[in-house]
Order: structure tokens, then sequence, then C-alpha cells
């Protein structure tokens, strides 16, 4: 084997660091791209650009679909989390602590989120709202509150895999040392088992905003015209055109999934969560 | 902890509640309307057909269709597992802040979403992008990239290959490093070490990883739409306008079906695949 590996080991090696590269560019460059088209001066995607400014940030902010869009998808994904936390939370805890038959189906079925394409997660439930709506005459399409429950649907699966995960480290004795010193389940919980497991909780509640916030699939049914999500505002212009303007805009939404990313590091470190 | 099977099934509840309410039944009433009739002018009328999958299946337009995104699909999983590989084999073996910093460029992208991640396409292959101003100043005759399916499998591949990435590494990172070194130190060159020990090491999380890669092309939305424009069909795109647009819900419905069942039956095939190919 010695034979010609000089020139073939580099060639090997040039190879692999080439896929490497490229692989990597095509992740990052179309943020790389977004980001440079934010500053242009000029008002159409025309290169080379013809100066840098910030205007266009201040454009974006005069435009009412993109700060209701943010305020919108900021707050149904709050919701969402809090919803997917406060059921999934306690579903981890049975599904770490118990065999019981039935387990998988359960996992399964609190899976499923994850496993049926989110463009038929959305057809469904937006016939279901529209049906809902006919029977009770409450909107459901449009509103805040049926956007987060569509999200918090999304969110069960990344919370139960990070929370099981984090539980499954966990040592139950300590547990069981707070019962049978005379703690009432409730407290033993509050006070020992989830400071021991904040993290796991942390990760969950910001990957869980961070879904959210993000999606697309699932918001494209149920906004409403004056009331849509972010992403669906910035669908929307992309549709039209791609300008500064839409690149300033997306820039924010870059900052505000990095900000909570940097935020899940800071706190839980990133390798763990991923 | 949780003693009683009642407390367990009380704190499975919420959670199982939600998924049942919020996606089985609407699952189960997505089904019944694909056997609806849809009679323009009447919306819906109700009915026990299965009209809605003979049309998809009779229809050359709608099986072309469906032809367009499984090859899609299974391009972009090829070239995405070739590219993906080295990246997660660099992402395995970082160490410290280097490794941080190379995780959240690549777990970034994937939660900017895909209408942020298209835009900067757009900068690159739009009339007067990159693409096109570099051949201009390179005096090469102009090319039309916007809106052909090269655009959308480039945005495809870029959307899908922070996942098979991330599924690369992590199956990478169980794998112990000395089982390579073992092969170098006894005179394997490094692509040899690679072929006949890491491959085959690492080939569960390369079907893992080609498994998802291909769902999430079958299923994408916003990179076809708006790299592909309104020529470019792709299923998902095609679902939401039935619903949206067109307001057929039950043939909207039949598609959702459809896309879901050849999805199921193809990565179940290539499971079975793979597994014989394994015991052989």
């Amino acid at each position: 084997m010695v034979w010609g590996s000089g020139f073939r080991e580099r060639l090997g090696r040039f190879a692999f660091r080439t896929a490497a590269a490229l692989g990597l560019g095509l992740v990052l460059l179309p943020l790389v791209l977004v980001a440079w088209l934010s500053f242009f001066s000029n008002e159409i995607l025309s290169l080379p650009p013809e100066g840098y400014s910030l205007r266009w940030y201040g454009a974006a902010l005069a435009q009412p679909q993109f700060i209701g869009g943010l305020w919108t998808s900021a707050a149904v994904a709050l919701l969402a989390t809090a919803v997917g936390l406060l059921v999934t939370l306690p579903a981890s805890f049975v599904l770490t602590r118990r065999a019981f038959p039935g387990r998988e189906a359960v996992v399964q079925l609190l899976m499923s989120p994850l496993v049926v394409p989110a463009i038929v997660i959305g057809s469904a439930l937006y016939m279901a709202f529209v049906e809902f709506e006919v029977m009770t005459e409450m909107p459901l399409t449009g509103s805040v509150a049926g956007l987060a429950l569509g999200h918090a649907l999304l969110t069960i699966p990344w919370g139960l895999r990070l929370l099981t995960a984090n539980l499954a480290g966990l040592n139950p004795a300590i547990e069981e040392a707070a019962l049978s010193l005379g703690a009432r389940p409730v407290v033993a919980v509050a006070k020992v088992t989830l400071p021991l497991i904040w993290p796991g909780v942390v990760a969950a509640a910001l990957f869980s905003f961070v879904v959210s916030f993000g999606n697309l699939e699932v918001s494209l049914f149920l906004v409403a015209p004056g009331q849509t999500t972010l992403p669906i505002a910035i669908l929307q212009y992309l549709q039209w055109k791609i300008d500064p303007t839409i690149a300033a805009v997306s820039v924010v939404q870059i900052l505000v999934v990095a900000a909570g990313l940097l935020l899940t590091d800071r706190l839980v470190g990133l390798g763990r969560v991923v | 902890m949780v003693r009683s099977g009642l407390t367990a099934a009380g704190l499975l509840a919420p959670a199982s509640a939600v998924v049942a309410v919020g996606l089985v039944l609407p699952l189960v009433l997505l089904f019944r309307y694909s056997l609806n009739r849809f009679v323009p002018g009447q919306f819906m009328v109700e009915a026990l057909t299965a009209e809605n999958y003979v049309r998809f299946a009779a229809d050359p337009y709608y099986l072309a269709i469906l032809r367009t995104t499984i090859l899609m699909a299974v391009g972009v999983t090829l070239v995405c597992l070739v590219l993906a590989f080295p990246v997660a084999m660099v992402l395995a073996r970082a160490r410290g802040r280097w490794k941080t910093v190379l995780l959240l460029a690549v777990v970034l992208p994937l939660f900017v979403g895909n209408a942020v991640r298209a835009a900067g396409w757009m900068v690159a292959f739009g009339q007067r992008g990159v693409v096109g101003s570099l051949m201009e100043a390179a005096q090469l005759p102009p090319v039309t990239l916007m809106y052909t399916p090269f655009a959308v499998f480039v945005g495809i591949l870029s959307v899908n290959l922070p996942f098979v990435v991330l599924t690369l590494s992590s199956v990478l990172e169980g794998i112990d490093e000395r089982a390579s070194e073992a092969a170098l130190s006894l005179g394997a060159t490094p692509a040899a070490a690679w072929r006949l020990v890491t491959l085959p090491l690492s080939l569960p999380g390369v079907l893992a990883a080609g498994v998802l890669c291909f769902i999430l092309t079958m299923n994408a939305y916003a990179t076809p739409v708006l790299l592909g424009g309104p020529r470019f069909r792709m299923m998902a795109p095609t679902v939401a306008g039935e619903v949206l647009q067109q307001s057929n819900w039950p043939f909207g419905a039949a598609i959702s079906f459809v896309l879901m069942a050849v999805t199921l039956a193809l990565t179940a095939g290539a499971n079975i695949l793979v597994a014989r190919r394994h015991r052989g």
C-alpha cells in the first residue's frame, strides 16, 4: 500500500477538504448573501452595489406586515412553547420512569408531529378549524390561539426528546430520598427534580420557541389577511420580489434565532442539544 | 415517583390529548374528506368515492408532479450524503470552541427557516444576481438559473445539509477512533481506512440520514415555490394550492395521502434493500 501514497493521499485529502468546504459553503452562503443584500444602497437587486446603507432596516420597520408579523410570531411562539412544555414535562416523567404496556405506542403518538409532513398537518388542521368554526362560530383560523395550538403540536416531539434525554441521565434515588424524608411528590419534583433537569427544560423551551418561530408550512394554512406570522410575511413578499428591504427583515429573523441558539449554548451547551 | 397507574395516565393525558385532538382527529377528517366529491360552485359534496385518487393516478399532469418530486428527492439525497459526510467528519473530530462555532454554523441556518434561505439563493440566482453579474464580468453568455429545477435542487440541498450533517456526526462520534487508527497503523491509506472501517461502521447512520433527507425533499414547500416559480410543481405546493387556492378539499386531501403513502413505501423499500445488502 506504499505505492503512490504521496500523490494519492494528497489528492484524497484535497477531495475531502473540497467536499467539506463545499458542503459548509452551501449551508452558509444563503445567509451571507441575504445579510449582504440588506446593506445595499440601491433599491433593487443589482450587482455590484452602488454603495452601502442601513436605511432598509428603517424601511422594513415602516411596513406593518413585518412588525405585526414579528409580534404575532413572538406571541405564538411563546404561547406554543408554554403549552408544549406544560404537557410534555409530565409525559416525559412517566415515559422515563415507568415501563408499561403500550409505552412504545404512546411514544410513537407523541413523536408523530415530526413524522407526518408539515404541509399535511397544516391542511388537516385547517379543515378541522373551519369545521370547528362552522359548529361553534368561534374564530380559530387567523387567531393567535389557533396558530399556537398548531405550533404546540410541533414542539411536543422536540420537547419530549430533550426532556427524556435529561431525565434518563438523572439518578432516581435522589428523588426517592426526598420522598422518604417526607416531601410530597409535588414538592420533591419542584425542589429536587426540576432544578436538576433545568438545562434540559431550558433547551426544550428554546428549541420549541425556535421551531415555532420559524414555522412556515403549518402557519401557511392558519394565518388570515392582516394576521400573519413573520415567516409567512417574508414568503409572501418574496413571491413578489427580492430587494434589500426583505433582506433586512430576513436578517432580523436570523438575529432572533441566533440569539436563541447562543443563549442555549451559554446555558446548556449546543452540543448537548442537537 | 410515578407510583400508581392512574397518576401515570393522568400525566400522559394532556400531551396525548393535544396530539390526538390536534393531529390524529384532523388526519381522520382529512382522510374522510378525501373520499368526498368536489362539485365546482358547491364546494364539497358528501360521498364515498375513490374518484379523487383515481383522478390523481390517471392524470399525467399530477403523475409528472409526483415523478419530479421523487427524482428531486433521490438526487438531493445522493448529493447531500456525499457532501455532508466530510462536514460531519470534521464536526465529529472538532473540539472546544471550534466545535461550537461549527455547530452554530450548521444549526443556525437550520432554524432560520426556508423562506429566508431561499431569499439568499434568489440573490445568487436572480437576473442581476451574483452568478449573473459574474458571468457578465467574465463576458460569458447569460444563463437563466432562477425558476429552474437546478435552482430548486441547490436550494433544497442547502436546506437539507444541516439535518444530514447532524445525523451523520452523531453516529460518527459514537465510533471508536482507534478502529480507523488501527487500520492506518497496519498500512491502510486514509482512503482505504475510510472505505473499509469508517464507512461500514457508520452505515446505519448513513441510512437514517438518507431517509431523513429523502422525506424532507418529498415534503419541501417553500424552496420549490420561491426558487422554482409558478411553473415548476412539486407535491407539497400542489397540496397547498388545491386546499387554499382551488378550495378543492377532497382532491387536496387525496394528494396528501398519496404523498404520505409514496414516501412511506419508498423509505420502507430503502430500509429493506439496505438491510438485505448488509446481511449478504
